[in-house]
């Protein structure tokens, strides 16, 4: 019992972090349609960076957050190109992503070079009746529930979120009203970045990155987002939750190398049951 | 009076490439004629690829598993079940496109973001597969001693070996681009051209969208399966190693560059890129060049290409190339107009 | 306040608007009727700064506001979000005056506004459209879908509001007899083109125009003060 707990809990983390990296994708779908290949990099990009600075002298928290901030502006950028001019398709724009994505790993090889990097986190276990658990998990649970309260706050409760959710329910209606469209995407862009980023941070220690990491956590993020329809991110986080613990339970008890073959068969089997329950015609967008 | 000049510029400019292509293996050493089949190779995926991302909409960033796929049926078929190369080759091929249409099936309802995702799992799950059921395949160090191709009783070895592969190469792109030109201007091309343009409307004038979506995913499934098991004939030897995801990205960007749902596009994407890669290749190594240098190299070019033909050329190259043609030319371009709407 | 001068839109190959042009003065209530596709949404569209035309231009004195054809509002916010994500533009986000206005709107102000009738949610639009202070507000078929005594009570509304605060209005229809009835100049758009324009007076009285939107009708429209 004890066992099954341990990789429940440490599931519980690395789920967090994946919903951290789901609501980036989420975010951003909802602002401009557009469904983010790069999202992954940003947390590649944040966990190599603390990496350095840490190795620089740069303190714990501090090296973090600076992390953090630059894989927003890595964000806003992507959403720069992505979005180009009025009037690119979202599968024009979805390809970019792509090529951003691997046209970074050219730059992520020559600033940080082809091997996994990691970096100590929060060190210790803590124990509680039986069961040890590293602080670092406990530190990705409280950091992400934190941010998911700070965004539900954002976007329920300021001007500007408010915004942002205009822009996804209406966009006709939101540029009648005024709102900015186009730099409301740009704001997303950087949104999803830093949440990218911030996943990266917390996931590095636990298991080390390298230039194409970002696809295994792209893959995980968006199976875990298409659990709400790519629009909702509470269903995202549940989703990203059970993802991470049934992958634990599955390294755990079976091969650790079918640990990544859960988010595939997860995403392709939601996929297929969300195609089932639409009608074959086109599509109708869902707000 | 106008249109008939074009149509012949077209056609001469058509020919001239068909002709210098069928000579061009004569000029070339073994390794060049290796490069001219890869080419080939590719193009016939790509063909595949360009039309389901140009009528269908599609992005599929999974073909190199449908190349896998082919490769590996074919190798399997010859190499244990002593089935002879041709018929291989052909069970192989319609093999691919059945695999595509059952797992095209759930998938083509969803929309283009879910499919390239989609693709991208199928291809992970595929590799993944080829490296478990070992006894089949050889699991991850590979499946060597795959007999050569055999037109009847004759097999292609010897001296001049990547020679007529060369030519075999040269046959099948021909054949599948007439398939795509007849494709194209058959009553369900027009349909497939209208989903391309508006699902809904192509929907309400009739056109069975999702069979054709379908349909078209099978049969580009089909060129790859078909380019797959020459590949592996060609190489004698395939490992998961040999179909990356990369490739499958590489594929994308030949589709990209030379214009999704151009007939010859597909064939000059396929040329351009794969030259650009191995000029890349060798530009990155030599001695004193940082070993990564050719990684860096593709991948930023990779990256660059994507991006700035998607913003700046995104109807491709030779489409592009064809459009400045005309426009020299003051010929009113009959090209669709740009599919704007009121909020642009 | 608006002018439009011979303002040309296209959409690809096919025109929109080709050539038209009209004026709205400070505190005016103006109608633009047509059918169907005749390019009246494309108009508004335009001048609201969603599309950019062609050739000709249009010159705005002041804030325009527009309450879109079909209502449009941010279905899964509240109406309350709704109303003041109208006021983007302005710094001022008090619905009271939203409220003192329309009653209802009150009591349904948490309310999502995918929720609500055809009549609330229009409402709601012209609501969100007044939030931004507009000095000319341009409504694109207020009456559509909507009981008529419904659309009375907004049509007195907008009256009430032009009477006491000047506020200049572009009363887009497909429904000429209610247009006509309310506004004292009219404008025809057929095809993308101003038809006929004139005092609705004039319009009313004009056989072409009565026999195309009027239903032909012998009685004199402009000055009764009910519909029937």
């Amino acid at each position: 019992m004890t066992l099954f707990l341990q990789y429940a809990l440490s599931g519980v983390a690395t789920g967090c972090t994946f919903a951290l990296v789901a609501t980036g994708f989420v975010v951003i779908y909802r602002v401009s349609r557009v469904v983010n290949f790069a999202q992954g990099i940003f947390a590649v990009i944040a966990g190599m960076a603390t990496s350095s600075l840490l190795s620089r002298g740069v303190p714990h928290g501090l090296a973090e957050a600076l992390a953090v901030v630059l894989a927003a502006l890595v964000g806003l950028v992507v959403g720069i190109i992505a979005l180009g001019r009025r009037g690119t398709p979202p599968l024009a724009s979805l390809i970019i992503t792509l090529g951003l994505g691997i046209g970074s790993y050219a730059a992520i090889i020559m600033a940080w070079g082809d091997q996994p990097v990691s970096f100590t986190g929060l060190p210790g276990l803590a124990r509680a009746g039986g069961v040890s658990i590293q602080y670092q998990f406990l530190l990705v649970v409280v950091v992400t529930a934190i941010t998911f309260g700070l965004l539900s706050l954002f976007f329920d409760h300021t001007y500007l979120g408010k915004g942002l959710t205009a822009c996804s329910s209406n966009p006709y209606a939101a540029r009648l009203v005024g709102i900015d469209v186009h730099r409301m995407g740009l704001l997303a862009f950087t949104l999803g970045g830093a949440l990218g980023g911030l996943a990266g941070v917390l996931i590095t220690p636990l298991q080390p990155v390298s230039f194409d990491s970002d696809v295994g956590i792209a893959i995980n993020g968006f199976a875990a987002a298409i659990f709400g329809g790519l629009l909702r991110p509470g269903t995202a986080l549940v989703g990203a939750l059970v993802l991470g613990v049934a992958e634990a339970l599955v390294a755990g008890y079976y091969r650790a190398s079918f640990e990544s073959g859960v988010a595939l068969v997860v995403m392709l089997g939601l996929m297929v049951w969300q195609a089932s329950r639409r009608s074959p015609a086109v599509e109708e967008e869902m707000v | 009076m106008n249109v008939l000049r074009r149509r012949s510029l077209a056609f001469w400019a058509g020919l001239a490439a068909a002709v210098a292509s069928l000579l061009t293996p004569i000029a070339l050493d073994d390794s060049q004629l290796t490069v001219y089949v890869f080419i080939g190779l590719s193009a016939i995926v790509v063909a595949g690829l360009s039309l389901l991302m140009g009528f269908a909409g599609q992005v599929s960033l999974g073909q190199a598993a449908f190349y896998a796929i082919g490769a590996y049926t074919a190798a399997i078929l010859t190499r244990m079940l002593n089935v002879p190369t041709l018929l291989s080759l052909a069970i192989a091929t319609a093999f691919t496109g059945a695999v595509a249409m059952v797992v095209g099936l759930p998938l083509l309802r969803l929309r283009g973001h879910y499919l390239a995702f989609a693709t991208l799992a199928f291809q992970l799950i595929v590799l993944s597969a080829i490296g478990e059921f070992r006894g089949l395949t050889g699991g991850d160090t590979g499946m060597p001693g795959i007999p050569t191709l055999s037109i009847g009783p004759l097999a292609i070895q010897g001296q001049y070996r990547t020679f007529i592969y060369a030519y075999v190469t040269w046959v099948l792109v021909a054949a599948v681009m007439l398939l795509n030109r007849n494709l194209v201007r058959s009553r369900p091309g027009r349909g497939l051209r209208a989903l391309a343009t508006s699902e809904a409307g192509a929907l309400a004038a009739g056109v069975p969208v999702v069979r054709y979506k379908l349909q078209v995913f099978a049969l580009s499934a089909a060129y790859a399966g078909l380019a797959g098991g020459i590949y592996a004939f060609f190489v004698s030897y395939i490992a998961p190693g040999s179909f990356p995801v990369l490739l499958s990205v590489q594929f994308l960007i030949m589709a990209v560059v030379g214009g999704l749902g151009s007939i010859w596009g597909s064939t000059v994407g396929a040329t351009v890129v794969y030259l650009l890669v191995q000029l890349l290749q060798s530009l990155g190594t030599g001695p004193g060049l940082p070993l990564q240098l050719p990684a860096i190299l593709s991948y930023a070019v990779y990256g660059l290409v994507l991006v700035l033909i998607m913003l700046f050329l995104p109807q491709g190259l030779l489409p592009a190339i064809q459009g400045w043609i005309s426009s020299q030319r003051a010929i009113s371009a009959v090209e669709a107009p740009a599919r704007s709407t009121p909020l642009d | 306040m608006l002018e439009v001068d011979n303002l040309v839109v296209r959409y690809g190959q096919a025109t929109a608007l080709d050539g038209v042009s009209l004026r709205v003065e400070r505190g005016e209530m103006v109608a633009l009727v047509g059918p169907n596709g005749a390019g009246k949404s494309t108009l508004l569209n335009t001048i609201s700064g969603l599309i950019t035309p062609a050739e000709g231009s249009y010159r705005v004195t002041g804030r325009l506001a527009q309450v879109p054809e079909g209502r449009q509002l941010f279905a899964n916010m509240t109406v309350e979000d709704n109303l003041r994500l109208g006021a983007w533009r302005v710094r001022d986000r008090d619905c009271r005056r939203i409220y003192d206005l329309f009653p209802q709107l009150g009591g349904l102000r948490h309310r999502l506004a995918g929720t609500l009738s055809g009549g609330e949610q229009q409402m709601v639009a012209v609501g969100r459209a007044l939030m931004a202070q507009p000095d000319l507000l341009a409504v694109d078929e207020l009456s559509l879908g909507l009981a008529p005594r419904v659309v009375d009570t907004l049509a007195e509304h907008l009256v009430q509001l032009n009477r006491e605060t000047g506020m200049a209005i572009l009363l887009v229809e497909q429904n000429a007899r209610l247009a006509l009835e309310l506004c004292p100049r009219a404008y025809v758009l057929e095809a993308g083109r101003i038809a006929v324009s004139g005092t609705s007076e004039e319009l009313s009285r004009t056989a072409a125009v009565r026999a195309a939107y009027l239903g032909g009708a012998a009685d004199e429209i402009v000055g009764s003060p009910n519909q029937p």
